[in-house]
């Protein structure tokens, strides 16, 4: 019911802005379809955050990286051995795959042993992860940023895309509907399916669940599978969008505002973290299209705070756990 | 009334502690070895090339950011991945001083009193940028305090580094060195006294009466609430004496590098800083110190060996500072699952002998066995499924409290 409200609100939100401001090519329309698709590939990446939450009681902050090691996957396998023209679906797939690997591998040799220990020792394990993977990128692949071609960059059948006078780029439509699909079968599966109420239940109580019969170790591998699923589709389809990649790409761009909006969301819930992180995604592009539409006396507000959405989002971030830590839409602190 | 005073006066029963102490050629022994470490690294500062004193200041820069980290990590035991904000105001602060305010110029140079006014301004700035952060995000609890210190870190590199007359954009700012301290090697041992400086303050601070509050609430925190210990104040109260060193650190960081970049101060050295501290060993002075500057020259090490030098920049074109990120995030995920100790536990049985003690693994006084069999059996019952039942919670509660009371009555 909440989250039917909440989303509402935002599409209502939305619509309004979008509508008063139709017609105005300076106005905020484009970056209300910017925001919105950015803050999909910041949903994603929550989800998987919020996932890794419920099972393991720890903010996983290696969740970034599963995207910039999918993205750097497809890099090589298209860019690096083109003689081979492998088409950009296989080289996404074994980029996937190959992520989902590491994660179980991750959390065999790192969650595993650490199951028992306090969290925030395996909240420094997850930063280790993290760091580990950053340096290996600076080490194959030089700090200078490198492009990596969209998914699909046309629409078959040719024409642009136009929504309210905007062109939209056909990578931005894809991800957003692949956000909807995501977390439609997440919705579903957690819902609806034995497994997904299986891996709710080891969420709540590991103890109670293993007294029923269900195995915690099984539960585990699934949800960091899982969550290395959705970092490497949100890396792949980020990265062209936002134009560099560079090693920890997905840490330096994605992860705070991700984190930003699953706490938003609740940190517990799946819903929320989609919600969330779509917020995020509007908050920072209205706030971009702000501080360099408006003026403070003779200035742009952007000369005037450098980083203005960056503040604005730590703002944020601090306002919603000190007077509401369970978030829009989570069922606990 | 002459009898309460003489009960009073009167010598308490001797206890029979039993301690053991080294004899005299014992201590002589020990005093020898510390000469030998101390004086080792004085000599080996004195004889290398300037580039190389250099490096080492580095090292003791280090060796204070850990520090400072380690009251956060260590003996508060919450996460800070925002320390390079800290750092890095610090520096541009410093830097903004002497060469705005006080009119040094890299020609000219800069006068002693210039210089500390400058390392004064560094240290209060990390400490205020330290309590504006602690004073809101210590009420948060749990895990969060790392997000916020991280959301905070990004803040700092995207908008505070990039004030302009703070920052001068990407040409960065000056900050030349005293006179009389403008060579790398005198500058390393101005570092090295700073250094002493940090390590007096942090062991004086652990030993009063704030030092224990504070262990105490990293045991437990609503043991320590019972014992009327105000868990938010201390917490902003280490977390402040935590930036006032990072200040330091930045402070001292400006003046090496006479020229501070917003570059310089990137969120992952900040989670490298994290990382040294772990490796070192949570709470161990002796393991943070030797990591950090482990950490801070590895780099360097590792280009002594000129044949990994030319492969390494041969084959990925990269400096030999990057291979330490890969390297030290390696040994983080060692010590984590494997060594919880930290190098500290893996050299404590030398640091216990220098300080007087048997030269052994297991500290003296302790009769039980070895802390890590405990944690093996629970590992074990948690396997068989048996330490959630309520044998085992008021075991921990009490264990808990005793550890605290052990600490507030210390």
């Amino acid at each position: 019911m909440r989250t039917a409200i909440v989303s509402g609100a935002i599409v209502a939100l939305c619509a309004i802005i979008l509508i008063s401001g139709s017609g105005d090519d300076t106005g905020p329309n484009a970056f209300i379809i910017i925001g919105v698709s950015q803050g999909a590939v910041y949903g994603l990446v929550s989800l998987g955050l919020v996932l890794v939450y419920k099972g393991s009681r720890v903010f996983n902050f290696a969740q970034g990286e599963f995207g910039s090691i999918a993205a750097f996957i497809v890099y090589v396998l298209i860019e690096q051995v083109r003689s081979m023209e492998i088409p950009y679906g296989v080289a996404a797939l074994i980029a996937v795959i190959g992520v989902v690997i590491i994660g179980l591998i991750m959390e065999r040799v790192i969650v595993r042993p650490l199951l028992n220990a306090p969290r925030v020792t395996l909240l420094v394990a997850t930063i280790a992860f993290a760091l580990f993977a950053i340096g290996t990128q600076l080490l194959l692949f030089l700090p200078e940023p490198k492009s990596l071609a969209p998914i699909i960059s046309k629409i078959p059948g040719g024409g642009n895309v136009e929504l309210f006078n905007f062109i939209v780029e056909p990578q931005r439509l894809l991800v957003l509907a692949i956000l909807v699909v995501v977390a439609g079968v997440l919705g579903y599966f957690f819902s609806r399916t034995d497994l997904g109420l299986a891996v709710l239940a080891t969420s709540q109580d590991a103890f109670a669940t293993r007294v029923v019969g269900i195995g915690v170790e099984r539960m585990s591998r699934f949800i960091w599978g899982t969550a290395a699923f959705l970092g490497a589709v949100a890396g792949i389809l980020y990265v062209p969008l936002s134009g560099a990649l560079t090693p920890g790409v997905m840490t330096s761009g994605v992860l705070i505002p991700s984190f930003t909006g699953a706490v938003i969301g609740g940190m517990t819930s799946l819903p929320g973290a989609f919600v969330g992180g779509v917020i995020v995604g509007i908050v920072q592009a209205l706030s971009n299209w702000g501080s360099g539409h408006y003026y403070l006396g003779e200035r742009l507000w952007q000369d005037i705070v450098p980083g203005g959405p960056d503040v604005l989002l730590m703002l944020v971030l601090l306002l919603v756990l000190l007077i509401r830590p369970q978030g829009l839409l989570g069922s606990e602190a | 009334m002459a009898t309460a005073t003489e009960a009073i006066t009167a010598p308490l029963p001797a206890v029979e502690h039993e301690r053991w102490r080294p004899s005299t050629a014992g201590w002589a022994a020990r005093l020898t070895v510390l000469a030998i470490i101390f004086g080792g690294i004085f000599w080996i500062t004195a004889i290398v090339p300037q580039y190389w004193a250099d490096r080492i200041s580095l090292a003791a820069i280090f060796a204070i950011i850990g520090l400072s980290l380690n009251i956060v990590l260590g003996y508060v035991g919450q996460v800070s991945l925002g320390h390079h904000a800290f750092v890095g105001i610090a520096a541009f602060v410093a830097a903004y001083y002497v060469t705005e305010k006080a009119g040094c110029t890299p020609e000219e140079g800069c006068a002693l009193g210039d210089f500390a006014l400058g390392m004064v301004f560094a240290v209060v700035s990390g400490g205020v940028a330290a309590m504006l952060l602690g004073l809101v995000a210590l009420r948060i609890k749990g895990l969060y305090l790392a997000l916020i210190t991280l959301t905070y870190g990004f803040m700092a590199e995207r908008s505070i580094f990039e004030i302009p007359f703070l920052t001068r954009g990407g040409a960065g700012m000056p900050a030349p060195r005293p006179d009389g301290f403008t060579t790398d090697r005198a500058f390393a041992y101005l570092t090295f006294a700073f250094l002493a400086l940090v390590i007096f303050v942090d062991w004086r601070f652990l030993k009063s009466k704030v030092g224990r509050a504070v262990l105490s609430i990293k045991h437990s925190e609503p043991v320590a609430a019972s014992y009327g210990i105000n868990v938010t104040a201390y917490k902003v109260l280490a977390f402040v004496l935590s930036g006032l060193f990072a200040g330091m650190a930045g402070g001292l960081m400006a003046f090496r590098a006479t020229n501070v970049v917003s570059n310089d101060f990137n969120f992952s050295i900040a989670l490298l800083w994290v990382l040294m501290v772990v490796v070192g060993g949570l709470g161990n002075r002796t393991g943070v110190i030797f990591i950090s500057a482990f950490f801070a020259l590895f780099p360097f090490l590792l280009e002594l060996w000129s044949w990994l030098d030319h492969y390494v920049s041969g084959s990925f074109g990269r400096s030999l500072s990057v291979v330490t990120v890969t390297v030290g995030a390696l040994l983080a995920i060692l010590t984590v699952i494997q060594f919880p100790g930290g190098f500290a536990e893996q050299v404590s049985p030398i640091t216990r002998w220098l300080r007087g003690q048997k030269f052994t693994a297991h500290p003296e006084g302790h009769g039980h066995a070895p802390k890590e069999k405990g944690e093996k059996k629970h590992a074990l019952l948690s396997k068989l499924g048996l330490h959630k039942g309520s044998e085992g919670k008021t075991d921990g509660a009490s264990e808990e409290e005793a550890k605290v009371k052990e600490d507030v009555d210390a």
